[in-house]
């Protein structure tokens, strides 16, 4: 199968591909879900499972250092309780975008599961987590950083979320 | 861990109700049948689909045939109105799209939700009609993309500006001949909207030198609202100077006077701009090397790596001009942050003596 997206992600500075990919991880470091958008770096789900290994390897110990150089990849994370949310970014790419990406997931979830970021608020909100990064990112390209943005178009039923909660 | 208590963790995801722990592959793609039934149960459908979607996004393969035979599955969901289901549809369409057979059927029915009333629709449809796309029957779409380049709703305009990004992959004739559309998204007041449709517009001049140029000059003049675009515009200004040294002395100008932007994100966006240019000279650093002395020092880990790591990179050339970095550098060392301590020490051990290393 040949995938899709085909944009240079480490080279040239013009491009507008620079997530890598989007991960949320739990306390085990099991991929609680995920999207990997640079299939040259990410091509397998094998190699995509050892990043992560590594990855949750080096950040579960020391949670609050925010940001990360791993094999090339710039990793931004964030976690609470038993959830870990990584944006993986070229290495070219400007920290501080990067980084506003990881601001708006954890913002949109958190307001989707009424601050209770955690792995089973999550579970019970899958479909929602699901649209609200495809909302974000589009095969590496970003769409949206802006929190509020992404959750008013993620289609809820009208009442889930009060966004006067916040 | 051991296998027990590997067991006994899965036992406990299932009695927390953790309904996507243990899914097998076989058995959602045979709840997939639901779909066929009618009428449509809305939040059962829901379910599988999301049930499909944590299982594509584990990394699990699914085959031509089965992806084949779920997506025209999918296709019979279109008769029910309910938001959320549509919506997990779109993206269902585009994980199946690579991996399934005939995807082109659902085209009239993403065209027609594309550019209909409901704007929680459209956005999502234009992505996914994008992704299933082909050169041929993108030409009969073009009058709708071209529109939604242009329409008031952000999410629709950057959804059809970013579309229009992977096709110039495939179809870059086509999209060129919406240059004029993808013009007037530039001075768009939404944020996202314009850094998508300077990233396009430059795209489709990129091998137009005098386009490239005229371009950095218009909307180098204080016209761009959005952050992320005037990064965006000091990516394309730094790319100019790299490759000309005659290039005009307005645009240096403009990169400079980025460093003194509301937004820290510019401003690191200049100071690293600036730094990676060729032939620049230690007076012309030194504002730029300000700007990243002083990040060292800010509370975001993240602008502190940023800073500390592009520190590095101009300590392999200049050496001299970040020495003034030294004391802050040094301070780094017991930072919390490994990579943030890692690169201030291989930064002073360019710039520093070797005794302030050691300490």
């Amino acid at each position: 199968v040949e995938p899709y997206n085909m944009g240079n992600f480490d080279n040239d500075p013009t491009s507008l591909y620079s997530v890598k990919g989007i991960v949320i991880l739990d306390q085990d470091g099991n991929r609680v879900i995920g999207k990997y958008f640079d299939h040259a770096a990410f091509g397998t789900t094998k190699e995509q499972k050892a990043f992560e290994k590594s990855m949750f390897q080096k950040t579960s110990r020391n949670s609050s250092a925010e940001i990360l150089l791993l094999d090339g990849v710039t990793c931004i994370y964030r976690s609470n309780v038993d959830l870990y949310m990584y944006v993986l970014g070229s290495s070219r790419e400007n920290e501080l975008i990067l980084e506003s990406v990881l601001n708006c997931l954890y913002d949109a979830i958190s307001t989707v599961l009424r601050k209770n970021v955690e792995k089973k608020a999550l579970v019970d909100a899958m479909d929602t987590c699901i649209l609200i990064l495809d909302e974000i990112c589009d095969e590496g390209i970003i769409m949206e950083t802006d929190p509020q943005a992404v959750v008013q178009r993620c289609a809820l039923k009208g009442d889930e979320v009060m966004f006067s909660d916040q | 861990k051991g296998k027990a208590a590997m067991k006994r963790d899965k036992k406990d995801e299932e009695a927390s109700g953790n309904i996507y722990a243990n899914l097998d592959k076989t058995s959602v793609l045979q709840e997939a049948r639901a779909f066929n039934e009618t009428p449509i149960n809305a939040r059962k459908c829901s379910l599988i689909l999301t049930k499909l979607l944590y299982i594509i996004s584990q990394g699990e393969q699914i085959g031509r045939t089965e992806a084949t035979e779920a997506f025209f599955a999918v296709t019979k969901l279109w008769q029910s109105k309910d938001a959320n289901l549509r919506r997990l549809v779109y993206i269902v369409v585009k994980d199946l799209s690579t991996i399934s057979d005939d995807v082109i059927i659902v085209t009239s029915s993403l065209t027609k939700d594309m550019t209909g009333r409901e704007d929680i629709y459209r956005p999502a449809a234009i992505r996914a009609l994008c992704r299933i796309t082909d050169t041929g029957m993108l030409q009969t779409i073009e009058r709708y993309m071209k529109q939604a380049i242009v329409d008031r709703n952000g999410a629709v305009a950057s959804a059809a500006l970013v579309s229009s990004t992977h096709l110039m992959k495939k179809s870059a004739e086509v999209v060129r001949r919406w240059a004029n559309e993808v013009q007037e998204s530039v001075s768009s007041d939404n944020h996202m909207v314009q850094y998508h449709a300077l990233g396009l517009l430059y795209h489709i001049r990129v091998n137009d030198r005098l386009a490239v140029n005229k371009l950095v000059q218009k909307f180098s003049k204080n016209s761009l609202k959005s952050p992320y675009a005037i990064c965006y515009l000091i990516r394309i200004a730094a790319r100019l100077l790299e490759e000309d040294d005659q290039a005009d002395s307005a645009i240096f100008t403009f990169i400079e006077s980025c460093l003194r932007h509301k937004s820290e994100m510019v401003v690191y966006e200049a100071a690293s701009a600036i730094v990676s240019l060729p032939n620049i000279t230690a007076s012309e650093l030194s504002p730029a090397i300000t700007v990243l002395q002083l990040f060292c020092s800010s509370p975001k880990a993240a602008l502190r790596f940023a800073a500390v790591r592009t520190l590095n990179k101009v300590s392999i050339k200049h050496p001299n001009s970040v020495m003034s970095c030294n004391v802050d550098l040094e301070k780094l060392i017991s930072d919390s942050n490994r990579s943030i301590a890692t690169l201030a020490i291989t930064t002073l051990l360019k710039t520093g003596r070797e005794c302030t290393v050691e300490k």
